[in-house]
């Protein structure tokens, strides 16, 4: 009964500690080198990082371009919004 | 004909009239789509009153295709969706809406005054946005995909979308000119 209750603790612990991510989605529009100013812009990345992000957005179809706190996740996303790119959070897929 | 140009850091756009047309048309358009009320004028937005005001309106996702893709969800799950939707969306609106409007300001500037043929001193980050937002309405109504460009080149000049397809592609030429001086 008692390692019942500690896995459960364990478990509720990992999912409260799981942080929210930010997914920037692909889209035939928005121009590469658009989209590589934008995150440069939003998320102060360099221009290789933001360049990477942006490719794997548009071979994988999607990446995620931040890991944190659901306030944060919100803002960004709004600030994607902003910019036009199409972008969502949700909590990380991981544990 | 169509050109940006940067001196220092500001910055300025050519363009011919029909050009000019073509987007205050375009501006228009979307500025309806986007519901331009007049009353907005009339008070600060940002003033809390108005802001209760506002979230107590209802506030649902929009059903018009080329609104889903410039204010869209912002989760997968459409009651959390909707929540952040109440606080956001109106905001997030009334900035596309402003932007436009000073687009619009300028170019009917530039199109009543047809000797000057410049926007000068315009702010480039806010025409890359708004271009941005005008390249993404055309692409819901076109379907834009992929393979695009080539139908585009191949479609016969009497097609009546061949036009609307050039103002597309003209923007993103438009915007990548841009762009690059943004970053110089």
């Amino acid at each position: 009964m008692s390692d019942t209750l500690t896995d459960i603790d364990v478990t509720i612990e990992q999912l409260l500690d799981r942080p929210w991510v930010c997914i920037v989605w692909d889209d035939p529009v928005n121009l590469m080198s658009y989209v590589t100013f934008v995150l440069i812009k939003i998320f102060g990345f360099t221009k290789e990082k933001a360049h990477d992000k942006m490719m794997q957005v548009h071979i994988e179809g999607r990446a995620v371009v931040a890991t944190g706190s659901r306030e944060e996740m919100e803002h960004y996303v709004q600030a994607l919004h902003e910019h036009g790119l199409w972008a969502t959070l949700q909590r990380d897929d991981k544990i | 004909m169509s050109q940006f140009s940067r001196l220092g850091e500001s910055f300025s756009l050519s363009l011919s009239i029909d050009e000019a047309h073509v987007l205050i048309n375009l501006v228009e358009q979307l500025l309806e789509l986007l519901g331009e009320g007049d009353f907005q004028h009339h008070y600060d937005q940002n003033d809390p009153f108005a802001q209760l005001m506002a979230m107590q309106q209802e506030v649902v996702a929009p059903e018009d295709p080329v609104l889903k893709r410039l204010l869209p969800n912002a989760y997968a799950d459409p009651e959390a969706a909707d929540d952040f939707r109440r606080y956001t969306e109106p905001g997030l609106r009334r900035n596309k809406q402003d932007s436009l409007r000073i687009i619009r300001e300028e170019l009917t500037v530039l199109v009543d005054n047809e000797e000057a043929g410049v926007i000068p001193n315009l702010n480039g980050e806010m025409w890359l946005k708004a271009i941005n937002d005008l390249r993404i309405a055309l692409s819901v109504r076109l379907e834009i995909h992929g393979e695009s460009f080539e139908i585009f080149e191949n479609m016969p000049d009497e097609d009546p979308q061949k036009g609307i397809y050039a103002v597309y592609f003209w923007l993103g030429w438009l915007q990548e000119s841009l762009l690059e001086l943004l970053t110089q």
